[in-house]
């Protein structure tokens, strides 16, 4: 393991950790708020927080140190782990809300499909890094990235977490637009796509999931039911107007009108507190931090870097963009996080390792 | 070499880079484009939606006017009671049984309980509802101790009508109810809300909007569950109060006391009325009608059943007697015949005609109650109420005279004594009977009106202000029930003086002739009401009279055993007291009682003897020696001799 050296620490990415600390920082504040008119018990959640940020930045300036060619040849390893820490839920994880999704640790929980989608950028990476062609793919060629994306999918589904499984799709298909597909199998996708997706609907989809598409869909017909917390988190942001409604003062999640603020909601809290002013510069900071993850990639060494650079900027950038559609009420109520924004040890660590690689792939893309 | 292809394919990628970098741009343009719709275009209306989210409009309401009788007790107040009300939503079947048991439920009332649950539309269950009103102490002490444990439960005290005297008095009072659909349409000025309280009868509903004040309201800031919250600061912003004003309080003419004694009077007859008036002043001292309701209970949750009884019953509690029903005065009708015949100078004091027990008109014969002799004057008509000596009179006199003077003493009209929809009574005119009859006229329609007996048709308030004005000279006064208004603290607002409604126009020495007549019906051996003399009591002056019931329908669900009853002639007596120096008058029906001498007079001079005979030894003030400034009595002064001479012989 090599020491960070003279060299490395003039290469270090001080936009890449300015941003991240910055959304960071806004993160815990606005948590605090969050949970200020909450019960005592979740009131110190902020705290917590920070001593995830905190392991998480310890876990990052880990992974930044060794030079990432070292985890291309662990990556299979890492993919395994996931897998099998995916499996250990059905046999560990306890039940909340009607869905398996933690292993339990001492006091804390560990959501393991948080950190399959690091696990499996890696090895989704390395794949593609090991079989080298720039010619068109065709769907031959597409087994087994997708069976590498089928495995975990399979599992999260099952817990059933809709979102984090989407999730995984939606970095799969960032990744893969990298490379060529030929017409005719793309076309073929898109049918396939056409057809499965009733059979989805009607087959695959718990109750609660097809509600809420519908509540999406007729969001004005059923304010008092499903579409109520879409509803009320509209109403929290467009309060918010220009300037918003001041640190700790949004009525809205001071009355508690919603729906979990400090998880899937949080931009809700933000928006109403910091009006447009705030909203827009939290967007350009993670369109910035997106835009310089692809930057990253562009310009790193090799092919695995270059990789795994995409998906961890494509992680942020779906995260982002569905969570803060869902609250804007762009997008369905799906159970996605905001990027270190959302209270979450396994996501903030799960972020917090993926920036740690792109710190990796940024520090030695001069590196030959 | 392999560098060198690394760097060439990921140089290819570059393209797919910004098509990516785009995507990206695009899809945060979007985000952003939806917040300036949001924040900026939208503002308005989201900030009024979270306002509206955070803002309960709470009814502080007013307390109801106190109503006090003349002498300050208190006949309507207010006491705290304690309403509960559920969320529907919130409640699982576990907290009901647990609220059942509290409440301490028989098996009938939680399922009565559920199925009102139950009941409540889907909009409103995640709403309070109201679904106990005037729960027990016993029943708030057990739900207070576990109200954590029922969610969504809310205890509210209440203001509650209280009425300590019960049914006395209870149609002249009136009692509440919650207002419905119709009263919110039909008062928009009066902003009633879903369930405020509005009077329903009597002066609770007359004087409802110097009874009722206005509510106040409170605005608290609340979460998301409609508790209560302060701002995280404390900030005194969270709550603004309206103060409610109190309702005005009432001070009545009624005299609880005289009530009181009216209802022992009556003691023994199911079914009948009384007023009294002040004469001197058109006050209304007591105003009753028998059988009464409760107005405590009138004025809760009465239930279907309790009500279909109340209405039900053949006494027709529900009907104020003295004012709203109508009834033929019979022979307490005489003194206005007589004072018609006086006042024309068509018969005078030595008038005599003979009674053989009849009058014959024509092939009909008119009957009197028994043979009085050949030489019948009006004073004896009037003692003895010889019907003959009026049919004679009538037919001198004629039906227009009657019918004036009739309509001089305000029958025919309502009194405007302004509560439970007074009724005008009827006094037919000779144009009324020409019609009704096919262009004819005959001479019995004169004779029978004379005795009261015809179609005329008078309340009982009615008939009292027109002995009043007998007894106070001729001064005809507006009933008048309610003295004065007070502001909450006693101070006074508004003073209502005694009006006069129209000073009729008797000469003092007939009226003085009638009333001595009148005194004769009490006082002599042989008058009508002799035997409810009360010896070395207060002089009463009064008329008798036995009014007969229409042959008509019986009312509704009664045997055929009990027609009897109804078949049975009103008793009526009207007088007043002292007979030399009149203070109060007072008119007594009792329905189906028989004779009026025998079964309304005895009422009439206990009642008069017990307002009057405590505070007034049974002795006789002389005529200018009389005390009393009102106007009124200086009127009554011209009455006097013949009062006086009248009360001299019962010195004897």
């Amino acid at each position: 393991m090599a020491a960070l050296t003279r060299g490395m620490r003039d290469a270090f990415d001080w936009p890449l950790f300015v941003m991240v600390a910055t959304i960071a920082v806004l993160g815990v504040v606005n948590l605090y708020s969050a949970t200020s008119a909450m019960p005592v018990q979740l009131r110190d959640i902020y705290i917590q927080q920070i001593y995830w940020l905190s392991l998480g930045a310890g876990v990052a300036v880990l992974i930044a140190t060794v030079d990432y060619r070292y985890y291309e040849r662990y990556a299979w390893f890492a993919y395994g782990l996931g897998i099998i820490l995916l499996v250990l839920v059905f046999l560990l994880g306890r039940e909340v809300r009607g869905s398996q999704r933690w292993i339990p640790i001492g006091a804390f929980s560990l959501q393991p499909s948080e950190l399959m989608k690091v696990f499996f950028i890696v090895a989704l990476a390395k794949h593609l890094h090991d079989d080298p062609r720039t010619e068109g793919r065709t769907l031959k060629d597409l087994v087994i990235p997708g069976l590498i994306l089928a495995l975990p999918m399979a599992l999260i589904l099952a817990q059933p977490d809709l979102g984090t499984a989407l999730l995984l799709a939606a970095i799969f298909g960032t990744v893969m637009f990298l490379t060529h597909l030929k017409l005719r199998s793309f076309i073929t996708l898109v049918l396939a796509f056409v057809v499965s997706a009733p059979l989805t609907w009607r087959y695959l989809l718990k109750d609660y999931q097809r509600q809420r598409m519908t509540a999406f869909m007729d969001p004005e017909n059923d304010i008092l039911g499903t579409g109520w917390h879409a509803h009320q988190a509209k109403v929290a942001i467009g309060s918010g107007g220009l300037t918003g409604k001041g640190f700790l003062e949004g009525t809205q999640n001071q009355h508690r009108f919603l729906p979990d603020q400090h998880s899937d909601f949080p931009f809700s809290v933000w928006a109403e507190e910091h009006g447009f002013i705030g909203s827009v510069a939290l967007v350009l900071l993670y369109t910035t931090l997106i835009l310089w993850g692809l930057k990253i990639a562009s310009e790193a060494r090799d092919r695995f870097g270059a990789v795994v650079a995409v998906g961890v900027s494509g992680l942020i950038f779906w995260q982002a963009v569905i969570n803060l559609g869902m609250v804007c009420g762009l997008l369905p109520v799906v159970g996605i996080t905001l990027p270190l924004v959302s209270y979450g040890g396994s996501s903030v660590l799960t972020v917090l390792m993926g920036i740690g690689l792109l710190l990796n792939i940024s520090m030695r893309r001069f590196h030959f | 070499m392999t560098m060198l292809s690394v760097r060439r394919e990921v140089g290819e990628f570059r393209k797919r880079y910004k098509w990516m970098a785009l995507a990206v741009a695009v899809s945060m343009s979007a985000i952003v484009a939806r917040l300036v719709y949001l924040q900026l275009v939208d503002h308005e209306r989201w900030a009024e939606e979270a306002q509206d989210n955070i803002t309960k409009h709470v009814r502080l309401p007013a307390t109801r006017g106190l109503i006090r009788d003349t002498s300050g007790k208190v006949v309507a107040s207010n006491r705290a009671a304690t309403d509960v009300y559920l969320t529907p939503q919130l409640l699982d079947r576990e907290h009901v049984d647990l609220f059942a048991r509290l409440m301490g439920f028989e098996p009938q009332q939680t399922a009565d309980l559920l199925e009102r649950l139950g009941n409540v539309p889907e909009r409103r269950r995640s709403h309070l509802v109201k679904l106990y009103a005037d729960i027990s102490r016993e029943q708030l002490a057990a739900l207070e101790t576990h109200r954590r444990e029922i969610p969504g439960m809310r205890i509210l005290v209440v203001p509650k009508r209280t009425y300590p005297f019960a049914s006395l008095a209870a149609h002249a009072i009136g009692f509440l109810n919650e207002v419905n659909a119709e009263d919110i349409k039909r008062f928009p000025d009066r902003g009633y809300g879903a369930g405020e309280w509005i009077g329903r009868s009597g002066l609770e509903s007359a004087w409802e909007s110097y009874l009722r004040g206005h509510d106040g309201e409170l605005t608290v800031t609340v979460d998301v569950r409609g508790k209560h919250q302060d701002r995280s600061d404390g900030s005194p912003q969270s709550e603004q109060r309206r103060a409610p004003m109190p309702g005005r309080d009432l001070k009545l003419t009624l005299d609880m006391d005289m009530m009181r004694s009216v209802e022992r009077a009556f003691r023994g007859h199911p079914s009948g009325a009384a007023v009294v008036v002040d004469t001197r002043t058109g006050r209304v001292r007591a105003l009753f009608s028998k059988p009464a309701y409760d107005l405590n209970e009138m004025s809760g949750r009465l239930s279907a059943d309790r009500a279909a009884e109340i209405s039900a019953s053949p006494f027709r509690p529900l009907i104020d007697k003295t004012v709203y029903e109508t009834y033929f005065p019979g022979s307490t009708y005489k003194p206005i015949s007589a004072l018609a015949a006086l006042e024309d100078g068509i018969l005078n004091e030595s008038s005599r005609f003979e009674c053989p027990g009849y009058y014959e008109l024509g092939r009909r014969r008119f009957r009197c109650s028994h043979v009085h002799g050949d030489a019948v004057d009006m004073r004896k008509a009037v003692v003895q109420s010889c019907n003959t000596y009026f049919y004679r009179l009538a037919e001198l006199v004629g039906l227009d005279r009657l019918t004036k003077l009739s309509k001089d003493f305000g029958l025919g009209a309502v009194t405007g004594l302004g509560i439970n929809t007074e009724a005008a009574g009827f006094v037919p005119t000779r144009d009324w009977y020409t019609k009704r009859h096919g262009d004819q006229y005959w001479l019995g329609f004169t004779l029978n009106a004379a005795i009261g007996q015809g179609n005329t048709r008078v309340t009982l308030i009615q008939l009292a202000m027109v002995y009043a004005a007998i007894a106070n000279g001729g001064t005809l006064y507006v009933p008048q029930l309610v003295q004065a208004v007070e502001a909450p603290d006693g101070s006074m607002i508004e003073e209502f003086p005694p009006r006069v409604r129209r000073r009729v126009a008797v000469d003092p020495k007939y009226l003085a002739y009638v009333i001595d007549g009148m005194f004769g019906v009490v006082n002599d051996p042989n008058g009508t009401a002799f035997e409810a003399k009360i010896e070395g009591g207060v002089p009463v002056a009064g008329k008798t009279g036995t009014a007969q019931v229409s042959r008509g329908k019986l009312p509704g669900g009664v045997p055929a055993a009990n027609a009897w009853y109804y078949r049975r002639s009103h008793a009526w007596f009207a007088g007043f007291a002292p007979a030399d120096h009149p203070e109060l008058a007072v008119v007594v029906l009792v329905e189906h009682g028989g004779q009026g001498g025998k079964y309304a007079a005895p009422i009439a001079t206990r009642i008069l003897q017990e307002a009057l005979g405590g505070t007034r030894a049974p002795q006789i003030q002389t005529g200018a020696a009389a005390t009393g400034t009102s106007g009124a009595q200086v009127a009554s002064r011209s009455a006097l001799p013949a009062a006086a001479r009248a009360g001299a012989r019962v010195k004897d």
